[in-house]
């Protein structure tokens, strides 16, 4: 799908507005948009509202091998996604230049900046350490989708837990949440990067651009940096030329930018640990603002049961017989069963299958499934049909039952669509 | 005879629903059932690449995203149950040649996914305001080792169930539009919850018709 | 006539609702010369004798038969007669490409201007402002836009757009601010002088007197959607006495 293109109306109106000191949204040249933290139930994810952005971060661990060269090191990867829900010119499964890019900005911030203890990941030298993975998933483009990403990632590993890991000897046990609990990682500082758009080959400039703005800007400078004022990384995209007083002007704004964020991130990690010691609910589904019309909850609610017992032994009952004889099994070879004559039996394989994954004793599995076709035996209400083989008899079963079952429907939804009839058949050949 | 007992806590978790919280799509709602979280976001009747173009109605596209990794094979069986009820209750041949997108992101899943899916889906679908001939909801039942049937179930229930069936009932005459199930059960269990998910579906069609009245409160 | 349908207006009605008209209602509908026949606006599709709800909205009704689902919509399908704002994106040929947000891009004659002749051709450039009529417009064909009416008039269409701001806004916002007595529309009046232009397909024009005021405009007319009379009229006047 491609995007609204960009008329020159608005071009020309926006750069006007930018003259004047105005901004779409009646900010101020360095205003940020309302920025919203929400952490997820479970530990290291966490929402991000910038304005009308939308972005989530999730933060998940592995045990790998590490590599050769950093054999006392854990796995850091990032992976931004640009899904089609942010907007309608990313599409699926393309790496776009966007992306690249991102994703390049967001690695550079959090991974090259060693901003995370790495070291600390290292579970047994040069054979087992963490790989800690951050996904970033775009929900709404509304512009500066960087910044958005980087506090969501940040934000995310800051409340991240891992599993503890227990080594005796060769032997490396990792430990459920319920036996030990789960160990922050360790973060030395936090990487926060700040957009800075210019207008006018560098002459105007404004701090986190929306996503009209983002179309009309000449150039982006990207800088990361952390509340120390120490910078982590900075990138200039769009090919403007700028003085040094320029990018250092930037810094500067930059610098207070950071340290209001990391308050901020600080303030609702701070929050999201008070509610969960207090037990209270916390995680998305209580960040729906039930103020608004758009939003509706409702409590528990049990289902009413009344009737249902009947209806279900009625249609049951209804439901045509299934006939009464099954061919007889034939065995032409020791050791092969098989129904119908001449037919090659077509469940053979799936039988194998079944057998496998149910149990790996031969013997116990006979004594199970003799078991089983006692139950069967008990439960059902159809004449039973001798059958050795018990596994063989359950599936023919569900089949002969099924086919009346399939054509009453089909009988009574009459000018049923063609979805709802390959919905059916794709049933039966399920079963 | 084994009677299977539906257990005297036959309940939907809480849930709940936000429409049109994001900005860029034509439509989106996230879905809350208990703790597992979905969100959805639908663009369309728009532009439809050449190759994927049908002459005779929209072609509908639905993408899952989980929340960690890339989509895999559980992501494309989503995808295509989801699909094939949207398509079954939406009505396509309204806006040929022209493509409908509808992509699904798990928020959160404790349990009971692909209903959760399936609502949001039909929520979004709703806001974007394109024509469907009915609604659509999602019921999960599990059936427990002990034979006894729970709706909605939690992560640690689907864990422990036997059997796990995910139904898409239509709001007309509350019919089984789509089927996924894992695992073994009897006739009389399935259609034991069949008959309770459609007696549920219910409560969640009256939520539906709840919310958008509450969205539409304002211009009454 | 339709006293089934007359007495659910006002309601919310889901997809999938249904009404049932009774025999005497099949009959008037061969008997075109009466007043009862009914007309079935968006949302509301007619099958045999019943009438089907398809989309989720407001049932409203205008006197003496038409019946239709208000809702509120952000995707703009094309419907023959209406004028909508769109963008040119490219010229090929005779005509210009125009996204007007549909599903697909309408195409504009260079001669469907006013006083357009071969020699005398229009000056559009790519990324202008048209304000356009369709002439063709359904489901199955290339939508067609033109900027004059019968008789070769523009009568307002044309390109325009400069010094304005165009802004998205809902296709129920854009319905309530044309409709012919608009309490939205009166409200906007008392406000300062400003120029609109008005799409059907959710596209908003707006210039007023100066930079700032567009923008308040602008981001007035977007917070419309989700705002009670009332509260609309209390955050007017808060603007007006300079407020914001």
């Amino acid at each position: 799908m491609k995007d609204t293109p960009l008329s020159n109306c608005e071009r020309d109106f926006l750069l006007k507005a930018i003259e004047e000191k105005k901004r779409l949204d009646g900010r101020q040249t360095y205003d940020y948009r309302k920025i919203k933290i929400t952490f997820g139930s479970d530990y290291g994810c966490c929402f991000v509202d910038l304005g009308q952005t939308r972005v989530m971060a999730q933060v998940s661990c592995e045990l790998v091998t590490p590599k050769e060269s950093r054999p006392n090191e854990g796995i850091m990867f990032f992976n931004l996604e640009l899904s089609p829900m942010a907007s309608p010119a990313f599409e699926q499964g393309r790496q776009s230049e966007l992306s690249v890019k991102l994703n390049r900005q967001l690695e550079r911030c959090l991974r090259n900046s060693k901003c995370i203890d790495t070291e600390s990941l290292c579970v047994v030298s040069g054979e087992k350490v963490w790989q800690i993975r951050v996904d970033v998933h775009t929900l709404n483009n509304d512009g500066n989708l960087m910044d958005a990403a980087s506090v969501a990632a940040i934000s995310a590993l800051c409340h991240f837990r891992r599993p503890d890991v227990g080594i005796q000897g060769e032997e490396v046990t990792v430990y459920s949440p319920e036996e030990r609990d789960p160990i922050p990682l360790s973060i030395y500082h936090m990487p926060i990067s700040v957009s800075l758009a210019f207008f006018q080959q560098g002459t105007y400039l404004l701090v986190d651009p929306c996503e009209r703005e983002e179309r009309v800007m000449d150039g982006l400078l990207m800088i990361a940096m952390n509340k120390h004022r120490e910078i982590c990384s900075i990138q200039s995209s769009g090919g403007i030329m700028l003085l040094k007083e320029q990018v250092m002007r930037c810094s500067k704004i930059a610098s207070v930018k950071v340290s209001e964020i990391t308050d901020l991130i600080n303030k609702a990690l701070l929050n999201d640990k008070t509610a969960r010691k207090a037990g209270g609910r916390c995680g998305f589904a209580e960040s729906i603002p039930q103020e608004r019309i758009t939003a509706l909850k409702t409590d528990q609610t049990s289902v009413e049961m009344t009737g249902v017992g009947e209806t279900v032994s009625s249609i049951v009952q209804t439901a045509e017989a299934p006939p009464q004889k099954v061919p007889s099994p034939l065995l032409p070879v020791p050791g092969v069963g098989q129904v119908g004559e001449g037919m090659r039996n077509t469940w053979g394989v799936e039988e194998e299958e079944d057998g496998d994954s149910s149990g790996g004793d031969s013997g116990e599995e006979a004594v199970k499934m003799e078991e089983e076709q006692h139950k069967e035996d008990k439960s059902r209400k159809v004449d039973v049909v001798e059958i050795l083989d018990s596994e063989e008899e359950e599936e023919e079963e569900e089949v002969v039952i099924l086919y009346p079952e399939t054509t009453e429907k089909a009988k009574n939804k009459g000018s049923s669509s063609g979805q709802k009839g390959a919905a059916t058949s794709r049933k039966q050949q399920k079963k | 005879m084994m009677e299977v007992s539906p257990s005297e806590n036959v309940s939907l978790r809480e849930f709940g629903c936000e429409q049109t919280l994001l900005s860029r799509p034509d439509g989106s709602a996230s879905f809350v059932q208990g703790d597992t979280s979905v969100m959805a976001g639908v663009y369309g009747p728009a532009e439809v690449k050449v190759s994927k173009e049908i002459y005779d109605r929209a072609t509908l596209e639905v993408l899952v995203y989980p929340k960690v990794g890339l989509p895999g094979v559980r992501e494309r069986s989503q995808e295509q149950c989801v699909r094939e009820t949207c398509e079954a209750s939406l009505l396509l041949s309204l806006h040929p040649r022209s493509s409908l997108t509808l992509i699904l992101q798990v928020l959160h899943d404790a349990g009971s996914l692909l209903s959760c899916c399936l609502n949001a889906a039909c929520m979004a679908l709703m806001d974007a305001g394109l024509s469907m001939s009915c609604l659509f909801c999602g019921v999960t039942c599990a059936i427990s080792t002990e034979g006894e049937i729970i709706t909605d179930p939690t992560a640690a229930q689907e864990k422990e169930s036997r059997a796990l069936m995910t139904f898409a009932i239509d709001s007309k005459e509350h019919r089984v539009m789509m089927s996924s199930t894992r695992g073994s059960f009897s006739v009389q269990e399935l259609q034991q919850c069949i008959a309770i998910s459609q007696k549920a579906s219910e409560k969640i069609f009256q939520f539906y018709r709840d919310s958008v009245r509450r969205r539409y409160s304002k211009n009454l | 006539m339709f006293s089934v349908l007359k007495e659910r207006v006002g309601d919310v009605l889901l997809p999938g609702d249904e009404f049932c008209c009774g025999p005497q209602e099949t009959l008037s509908l061969t008997d075109s010369g009466k007043p009862e026949r009914l007309v079935a606006g968006p949302g509301i599709r007619q099958s045999g004798d019943r009438l089907l709800v398809s989309r989720s909205g407001v049932l409203r009704h205008k006197e003496p038969n038409k019946f239709w689902i208000e809702s509120q919509q952000r995707r703009y399908v094309p419907a023959k007669g209406e004028t909508v704002i769109g963008i040119v994106t490219a010229k090929s040929g005779d005509v210009f490409k125009v996204d007007f947000g549909g599903s697909e891009q309408a195409s504009l004659s260079y001669l469907a201007f006013e006083g357009a002749t071969k020699r005398n051709r229009p000056n559009v450039q790519v990324g202008d402002l048209v304000f356009a009529q369709f002439v063709v417009a359904n489901k199955d064909m290339e939508p067609e836009l033109v900027c004059i009416d019968g008789s070769g008039r523009a009568n307002g269409m044309g390109v325009f757009g400069a010094g304005g701001l165009l802004i998205k806004v809902s296709l129920g916002l854009v319905r309530r601010l044309l409709a012919p007595h608009s309490d939205l529309r009166a409200d906007l009046e008392k406000l300062f002088p400003c120029e609109l232009v008005v799409g059907m397909n959710g596209r908003v024009w707006v210039r007023a007197a100066s930079v700032q005021q567009t923008l308040i405009v602008a981001n007035l007319l977007q917070s419309c959607d989700t705002m009670t009379p009332s509260q609309r009229q209390q955050l007017f006047k808060r603007v007006q006495q300079g407020g914001l």
